[in-house]
């Protein structure tokens, strides 16, 4: 079944998920699964794992007492290990005007429908609950996270029908599904985060105070950060606003620096709120840079608070 | 600024293609679907003031580097005295060019002279002007005449200057006239001079009728002056305003005065080396000058044995204007001034005779000779400095011979017959005569020059003691020189081309006025008009530079400057024989007054002309005008490479391209 589900979605490539899949979707952070799984959890449980010694009290059971700490010190302790859980991992889709944009090639919203389908794949197989949310002037797709694999067609569906309409109100609604989504899960957002970086700094702290494991993928038009037009140039707002014409050797100076004055608060502001965060350029590889973002977060795995 | 492709600048419209393209750019906008809106209008609200001054000057740097191009192809002359953009080529140049000799003075900051300096500018300038015709008129010979090009400008700075004034509005009244009769198309006219205001004669009467005539031209004509008026301080001219022969105790004496002028600028006493050269000797005086003026009078000079004929030359160093550092003088035993007298009343010209054969100095002989008017035909015109004339004018061949008399440079005077009336003759007739019983005094006379001039010491002839009791009016055009009270003329001079004639409006006898009872003004008056008329009889002349013309063929330079053609002897000084002639010429005494034309004066001149003027200036000046293609070209350049620099993308400010991209 899902064989013939991949050969359908035009957004997923078999060999890339066959490259992916030995690579894991770790949480940085402790999840709270509803079954076992490979993430850690923030309750002691059953794994090999050691986690810590305790003092006995009464009603502990006796199995669990360390006799070999007995012999050494005359006093009783129990020995308590890690416990090994599921994720649930809720991928945030941005579906605003904006993300129709696209100079050569691929646009953002195609971009954008390759990671979070590739992710939601990677997610599944290794036997975590999946969620979408696509989002624009608000919620306008909202599957939540599970584990039934049946689930992934739904989403593949919901990613295969989005489009880019409407404008772009991401701060208000990462607010919205910081308070929907249960505490601790890996949330991944997938936009062009064309909003102002301090108010984006408070959306990011909710999810974060919510416990959950932020991950941004920050997709970019190569022809946004070059700015390279000859001719006189009426742009016209894909969310709709008013068009404006420029001259683009005039403005073009200004406008790098308004683009960088915000990249840089961005990434202050990812770097304080502790987003995983991923500056994509859309003529990257997208293998490429979920193959980075995989083995990043393993490499920070374990962490537990 | 001038071009000598003015039509070039025809493409000048070309430069404003930058700013035709601009507006066109403008309308050729694209429209192109964006997503980043935030960051452009966030640009949009940042400040656009030098964003927008760049752009204002990528404009301005463009149209320039195409204008200096432009302007560069048109090929534009340094010097702007050609008279702006209209210049192109003329059809005819006439080249006015003063050789006075104040034009020998050196120019200002140069070793050469204002006429070489002048004439290397015009040649330079003028080659590089181009004409259809090129005319000269130069004050020697005052005609036109066509030169092939500009640089036999060259070779006429070899004539060097000469002794003469340069008569302005005569020349160019010679090129007013070439003009007509040419029928020429678009003139310029260049005039070289160093705006003394004895050459340009601007009170002379002359220019109104000159400028109207300009003006009167259909066809464009545009004046140009290249003036030097400036000249080295610490100048000293000499003069020799006298020269006779004396019998002294050694022998024979030359007594000659002369006269040393200076700057006016120069204060305080110096000494001037003076130095006589007679017959290859020479002498020299040092003479204090405390003054502008300074005279040496009769300094005594002792001649050989027999030597009564001759000439010298006085001289000092040279100075900044080396043509009034010498003077050329003659001598010979003077003349027999004689005089003849034809009257109908015998008592009216009683004192004239009588002061007419008295001779002023020792050396002079003085014979007066009565023939009756029948006897007019038989005298010896050749010889006679003096005719008077007193009853009705004369008639027929009486007439002719008196009028070849003057022509000659003879002077007559004219006294009225007791009658009165009688025919007309040279313009003027007798009226009737008046009387008044206590007479009338003189009420004014010309003091200046002429017959009742002052003294050579300044003093006034006693003029006002005269009286006149009957005067005979005249009917004609005079020049009057002495008027009684009530505006009648007593003593006139009746317009001649050579000579005298003067009118007397009344007798000497004693009844008609007190001129021979108050005999000094009579005798001063006959004496002078004596000398005048004597003054041609000698054989040896001291005449002015373009005065007088030497007849005849034959003249041989005795001194002078070298190489000068005997065409121009009259007008170049120098000590020159023929026969039994033997001539000094010399600069006229208006050539020693330093006055110059100020620019008012100029303007005044050329009021309603076109006309530009500019100054020949100093070392740092050795040309008039300079193609200046390259500066532009430069320039153009310079801008081209501003614009690059002006339109070079900045980095990024903030984040730079390549940290976009983590």
């Amino acid at each position: 079944m899902q064989r013939a589900e991949r050969r359908l979605r035009r957004f997923l490539e078999e060999r890339v998920l066959a490259r992916l899949s030995g690579l894991t979707l770790a949480a940085r952070r402790p999840m709270l699964g509803t079954v076992a799984g490979i993430h850690p959890s923030p309750h002691r449980g059953s794994s090999v794992e050691f986690a810590e010694y305790r003092k006995y009290v009464e009603g502990d059971d006796l199995r669990r007492l360390d006799w070999r700490a007995y012999g050494r010190s005359d006093r009783f302790y129990v020995k308590e290990f890690e416990s090994d859980t599921n994720l649930r991992c809720c991928l945030v889709v941005d579906t605003s005007g904006s993300m129709g944009y696209g100079s050569k090639g691929v646009t953002k919203i195609e971009y954008a429908r390759r990671l979070a389908g590739t992710l939601a794949y990677l997610a599944a197989q290794q036997g975590d609950a999946v969620g979408l949310a696509c989002v624009a002037d608000g919620v306008v797709t909202n599957i939540p996270p599970r584990r039934n694999p049946a689930h992934l067609t739904a989403i593949f569906d919901a990613l295969e029908a989005i489009e880019p309409k409407g404008t772009t109100r991401l701060v208000p609604i990462l607010h919205e599904l910081a308070e929907t989504i249960r505490q601790r899960a890996l949330v991944v957002i997938v936009s062009d985060l064309f909003a102002e970086p301090e108010p984006l700094r408070g959306a990011f702290q909710h999810l974060r105070f919510r416990k959950h494991d932020v991950a941004a993928f920050h997709l970019l038009d190569r022809q946004e950060l070059r700015f390279e037009f000859r001719r006189p140039v009426r742009f016209v707002d894909l969310e709709g606003g008013p068009a404006l014409l420029a001259e683009p050797n005039e403005i073009a100076e200004r406008y790098h620096k308004a683009l960088g004055a915000y990249l840089e608060g961005l990434t202050r502001v990812v770097r304080e709120s502790a987003v995983d965060y991923q500056r994509v350029v859309t003529d990257q590889e997208y293998e490429q840079v979920l193959s980075r973002f995989l083995v990043g977060r393993m490499k920070a795995r374990g962490v537990r608070r | 600024m001038s071009f000598l492709q003015p039509g070039m600048l025809l493409a000048l419209p070309l430069a404003l293609l930058p700013v035709l393209i601009h507006l066109i750019n403008q309308r050729r906008y694209q429209n192109v679907p964006w997503a980043a809106m935030m960051f452009l209008r966030a640009a949009t609200r940042m400040s656009r003031g030098w964003a927008r001054i760049r752009q204002w000057l990528i404009l301005a740097v463009r149209v320039g580097a195409l204008v200096a191009l432009v302007i560069a192809v048109a090929r534009p002359l340094a010097g702007g005295w050609l008279g702006g953009v209209g210049g192109g080529r003329a059809d005819t140049t006439i080249l006015v060019v003063d050789r006075s000799a104040s034009m020998g003075a050196r120019s200002v900051g140069s070793g050469a002279t204002k006429l070489e300096r002048g004439l290397a500018q015009l040649a330079g300038a003028l080659e590089a002007v181009g004409s259809g015709r090129w005319v000269l008129i130069e004050s020697g010979t005052g005609r036109p005449r066509e030169l092939e090009s500009p640089a036999a400008l060259r070779g006429l700075a070899a004539l060097g200057v000469t002794a003469g004034t340069a008569d302005l509005p005569g020349m160019l009244e010679a090129a007013r006239s070439y003009l007509v009769e040419n029928r020429v198309g678009r003139a310029e006219i260049w005039i070289l001079s160093d705006l003394r205001a004895a050459d340009w004669d601007g009170e002379g009467g002359r220019w109104p009728a000159l400028r109207d005539g300009f003006l009167s031209f259909p066809q464009s004509v545009r004046f140009h002056v290249l003036a030097d008026p400036e000249t080295e301080p610490g100048n000293v001219g000499v003069r020799v305003s006298g020269v006779r022969l004396r019998e002294g105790g050694e022998g024979v004496e030359l007594l000659v005065t002369v006269v040393l002028t200076r700057d006016e600028r120069e204060a305080g006493p110096r000494m001037v080396p003076v130095r006589f050269e007679l017959d290859g000797v020479r002498s020299e005086l040092s003479v204090e000058m405390s003054g502008s003026r300074q005279e040496l009078r009769d300094h005594r000079i002792v001649l050989g044995q027999g030597a009564k004929r001759g000439w010298g030359r006085v001289s000092i160093p040279s100075d900044g204007e080396p043509s009034d550092d010498e003077f050329y003088f003659v001598y010979d035993e003077p003349a027999v001034r004689r005089t003849a007298v034809v009257a109908e009343d015998p008592r009216a010209v009683e004192a004239i005779e009588l002061a007419a054969g008295i001779a002023p100095e020792g050396g002079l002989r003085c014979e007066v000779e009565r023939v009756g008017r029948e006897q007019v035909g038989a005298l010896d015109w050749e010889s006679l400095g003096l005719l008077v004339w007193q009853g009705e004018l004369p008639e027929g061949e009486d007439a002719e011979r008196i009028r070849g008399y003057l022509g000659r440079g003879g002077v007559a005077l004219f006294l009225p017959p007791r009658g009165g009336g009688g025919p007309e003759f040279m313009g003027f007739k007798w009226g009737a005569w008046r009387a008044e019983a206590e007479g009338w005094a003189v009420e004014s006379w010309r003091s200046d020059h002429d017959l009742l001039a002052r003294t050579s010491g300044g003093a006034p002839l006693p003029v006002g003691t005269l009286r006149v009791r009957r005067v005979c009016e005249v009917e004609g055009e005079l020049t009057p020189l002495a008027m009684l009270a009530g505006g009648v003329p007593l003593l006139g001079r009746v317009s001649t081309e050579g000579g005298g004639a003067y009118v007397l409006g009344t007798t000497v006898a004693a009844g008609d006025s007190s001129l021979a009872v108050d005999g000094v003004v009579l005798y001063v008056m006959v004496h002078r008009a004596l000398a005048a008329g004597a003054a041609v009889l000698g054989r040896t002349r001291m005449v002015d530079a373009g005065a007088e013309s030497m007849e005849g063929s034959g003249w041989v330079r005795l001194a002078g400057r070298e190489g000068s053609v005997s065409s121009e002897y009259p007008i170049q000084a120098g000590v020159y024989e023929q026969a039994e002639r033997l001539w000094a010429v010399n600069r006229r005494a208006v050539e020693d007054e330093p006055a110059i034309l100020d620019g008012e004066q100029l303007g005044g001149l050329f009021r309603g002309l076109r006309w530009i003027r500019v100054d020949a200036g100093g070392e740092d000046r050795p040309a008039l005008i300079e193609e200046i293609w390259r500066a532009f070209l430069v320039a153009m350049l310079v801008l081209l490479v501003g614009e690059a620099a002006l339109c070079l993308p900045k980095r990024a400010v903030g984040v730079g391209r390549g940290e976009l991209v983590s």
